[in-house]
């Protein structure tokens, strides 16, 4: 049996938000170990929703129980000089270190990959940012909607003739942890095989921009923006995303080509679309659109999405139920493919998630320990990684430079 | 210095995005890559944008971007004589990346079960709509199939974007292969781990990437309201803490991200300190959003008095994250973007400069590699049969 991948690798991590946490996540799920440094003063992704079941709680947060599994959490003010020192004791024995401080915060605190290499030589470094370390925009803050609008991705998403629109999920954010994610398991691949360190630099803009080729290729040659086209094809039709019967359903069909359509339209039972030379061939669909996509629409808006797209699979047209985000906890193909695991959290129960996009000789990560709750290891990562004894740490405590979860309750208090 | 997988040989049979990515990550990294296409090309030689009007197969710019620093062989594998060739590469390789549908492993005999009696050290990354396993393996997919059965299409248009009424702005893809290049970037994600597992006992694996999950693994957020509340609908809501917003402004439409506090009080600075911005009821994100029928109109009029561009600088001199809505000409004209030397370019046919988007990641020892042209079809056939396979040369592939 092999050990986890990543086992005996300790990561100490400075993320936020999302496109950090997500590296750190699946880091973790890979086994290796984290440490995860929070913020005393908690702006962080602990206090937004959604709670379980709508209670807000500084250990209820499902987008940071779910981003946080197999993480261990340490609270330390790296804002005062005792708390900085703790931390880079903790990156002087980590393998890997990463952040994404607002652009010249590591450097000022003294976290920056050349003061961690002064202590780790050998250290993995993360930096991540919206636009990256540098340019004139590295200082610019990048919640995802920036992101989409600043790349140009929102103007290849839209409702033909409308404006540009942002995608939902935050993919930004995790496309930026992917990113980095693949580039930071090179780096571990490289230190691994020959005990070198580097630093690792990812800007989000840049990973999200690397999603849209044809649109940049097509302005470098053509000058020609995108058009907002919903969810049509250039030349294939009908390739969209219908109504279906039910409370917010729809269903996602493309026809590739003549035969999926006339596939189509025997599962439709209407002959007579087959027969109709306004849709005879792909051109034709597509020049008629207008005239098709109302009489798809007409015919599943009477129709079950699952059962519809089943239907459809089977005779040989590419087809899925839109899937919501409960959807993808009860999806009978994806629980068969071990892709959701149930975690039981001490304060919120039980939780299923999705876990990795891929499966290793048939195994997904199958060992998981639930979020941390605020401060839950910061006694055992000072106590058995620093060698600290109680009283130092109870002094820590006290100063409130290290929050310990026996006193989160009270000093989270609002 | 040379990239973390400098020492790796990659077998690619793909085909249009998902498996040419996965690839071409690994090219970036250092792997020497393989393309194995069939004698008519891959398929997205045939989409574009192409320099000129004559769609050049060499010449595709969705081809060049996803096959750049490859060599390409051109195989038959309907013929046995290209798969024997195609088991003789495979037996010299570390890593097969094959994106064929699962009806096409089995056909062509290309299921981890024999290419690992082939070459038990071979990685076998197999990207499917679905996965190798389960009861919808075999149903057929493409871009829009991944981001509707994986979340992304429900989600969109999402926060601060929700639509005005759930039934007219129905679930929406971007217009590019979202999906497909996501199943591309978990699937060289994915190699890298197996290789780090062969690194423990020498064994090979197979690596099975399902382009659904690779959209859902990304999902989390969405995910977590139902884990944690209630499904998520499409229907507009104000929830959570404002504002952040998308707004009509002068020119276009405008961003406004100032939900946490510190940001709040910067947008009330930013729009010149209005008397209302210091109103109790406006004093958290709570109390905003639970306001916001009051409060957007307010920001709503400021916004339509401003230029996108105009907002965003107001709003970055109060650290308040803003942006306008760009086009991809105002992105990659952007003086931030030609500093970094962000974006790629090749001289085209035609006078024409193709120019496609360049690395998300910089690694100092191990630096991704600076791009090759990508292979006309079989451009590398003598060059590979002879000098990798030790076939003699002139003989038929």
């Amino acid at each position: 049996m092999r050990p986890p991948p990543l086992q005996g690798l300790r990561v100490l991590d400075f993320g936020q938000m999302i496109a950090v946490p997500y590296v750190t996540q699946v880091l973790g799920w890979l086994g290796a170990e984290i440490i995860l440094v929070e913020n005393p003063h908690l702006q962080s992704v602990r206090i937004l929703p959604p709670y379980a079941e709508g209670v807000r709680g500084i250990n209820r947060s499902g987008g940071f129980n779910m981003m946080s599994t197999n993480k261990r959490s340490l609270v330390l003010d790296i804002g005062v000089p005792e708390g900085l020192a703790v931390a880079k004791r903790l990156a002087a024995i980590s393998d890997v270190v990463v952040e994404n401080f607002t652009t010249g915060v590591a450097d000022k605190l003294g976290l920056a990959y050349e003061d961690i290499r002064a202590v780790r030589p050998d250290v993995v470094y993360l930096s991540v940012a919206a636009f990256g370390r540098s340019g004139p925009l590295k200082n610019f803050a990048g919640f995802h909607s920036v992101v989409n609008l600043f790349t140009g991705v929102a103007a290849t998403t839209g409702y033909p003739g409308g404006h540009p629109r942002i995608l939902g999920g935050f993919p930004p954010d995790f496309i930026g942890g992917c990113a980095s994610l693949l580039a930071v398991l090179q780096a571990v691949r490289h230190r691994a095989r020959t005990g070198e360190g580097q630093s690792v630099e990812t800007s989000m803009t840049e990973a999200f921009t690397t999603f849209i080729p044809q649109a940049v290729a097509d302005y470098s040659l053509h000058g020609v923006e995108p058009k907002a086209v919903g969810n049509r094809h250039p030349t294939q039709a009908p390739h969209g995303i219908y109504v279906c019967r039910g409370d917010q359903r729809w269903i996602a069909i493309s026809v590739h080509n003549d035969e999926a359509w006339a596939a189509l339209c025997d599962v439709a039972g209407r002959p007579g679309w087959r027969d109709d030379s306004r849709f005879a061939t792909a051109a034709d669909r597509c020049a008629n659109v207008e005239a098709l996509e109302p009489l798809i629409e007409e015919w599943t808006r009477n129709e079950d999405a699952p059962a519809l797209a089943e239907r459809l699979q089977r005779a040989g047209v590419r087809a899925s139920e839109v899937l919501d985000s409960a959807g993808t906890l009860t999806d009978e193909h994806l629980l068969d493919r071990g892709f959701v695991a149930t975690v039981d959290h001490p304060e919120v129960g039980s939780r299923p998630m999705g876990i990795t996009a891929w499966r290793i000789d048939g195994e997904r990560p199958s060992a998981f320990t639930p979020a941390p709750l605020l401060g839950e290891h910061s006694r055992a990562i000072l106590g058995d990684l620093l060698r600290m004894d109680t009283g130092e740490i109870d002094d820590l405590v006290r100063r409130g430079i290290v929050i310990a979860h026996e006193d989160a309750a009270e000093a989270v208090k609002d | 210095m040379t990239g973390a997988l400098s020492d790796i040989r990659v077998i690619e049979v793909g085909d249009h995005v998902s498996g040419p990515y996965a690839a071409r990550l690994l090219a970036d990294a250092g792997a020497d890559v393989i393309k194995v296409e069939p004698p008519s090309g891959d398929s997205a030689r045939h989409v574009g944008p192409f320099p000129g009007p004559d769609g050049d197969p060499d010449w595709s710019g969705l081809f060049a971007y996803l096959n750049w620093s490859k060599r390409g062989a051109a195989l038959d594998l309907d013929d046995p004589a290209g798969r024997a060739t195609l088991d003789e590469f495979l037996a010299v390789a570390d890593v097969l990346v094959i994106n064929l549908p699962l009806a096409d492993l089995e056909r062509l005999g290309l299921r981890y079960d024999r290419l690992r009696r082939l070459n038990p050290t071979l990685i076998v990354t197999a990207i499917t709509p679905f996965g190798l396993t389960g009861p919808k393996s075999d149903y057929a997919g493409d871009d829009l199939i991944a981001v509707a059965s994986g979340g992304l299409a429900y989600a969109s248009p999402g926060v601060p974007d929700m639509p005005a009424d759930a039934y007219a702005e129905p679930p929406i893809r971007a217009d590019t292969p979202m999906g497909d290049l996501l199943a591309g970037i978990q699937a060289a994600t994915a190699t890298i781990v197996a290789l780090e597992m062969r690194a423990f006992d020498g064994a090979g694996a197979e690596v099975d990437v399902s382009a659904q999950e690779s959209v859902a693994a990304i999902m989390t957020w969405e995910v977590a309201h139902a884990s944690y509340h209630e499904s998520k609908t499409r229907d507009p809501v104000v929830a959570g803490a404002q504002p952040n917003t998308y707004l009509p402004c002068q020119d276009g439409y405008v961003v406004l991200a100032a939900f946490l506090d510190h940001h709040w009080r910067g947008l009330v600075k930013a729009m010149g300190s209005p008397d209302w911005g210091d109103l109790e009821v406006f004093d958290t994100g709570a109390e905003r959003a639970l306001n916001w029928d009051v409060l957007g109109p307010l920001i709503g009029e400021w916004a339509m008095q401003h230029s996108g561009e105009e907002i965003a600088r107001l709003c970055h001199e109060n650290h308040v994250p803003s942006f306008p809505a760009y086009g991809i000409g105002d992105m990659m004209r952007h003086e931030h973007v030609r500093e970094r030397g962000y974006l790629r370019s090749w001289p085209a046919p035609d006078g024409k400069d193709l120019k496609l988007p360049g690395f998300p990641a910089c690694l100092s020892k191990t630096p991704l590699r600076e791009p090759a042209p990508w292979p006309a079809i079989g451009e590398h056939n003598a060059d590979l049969l002879h000098g990798l396979l030790g076939k003699p040369p002139g003989g038929a592939p």
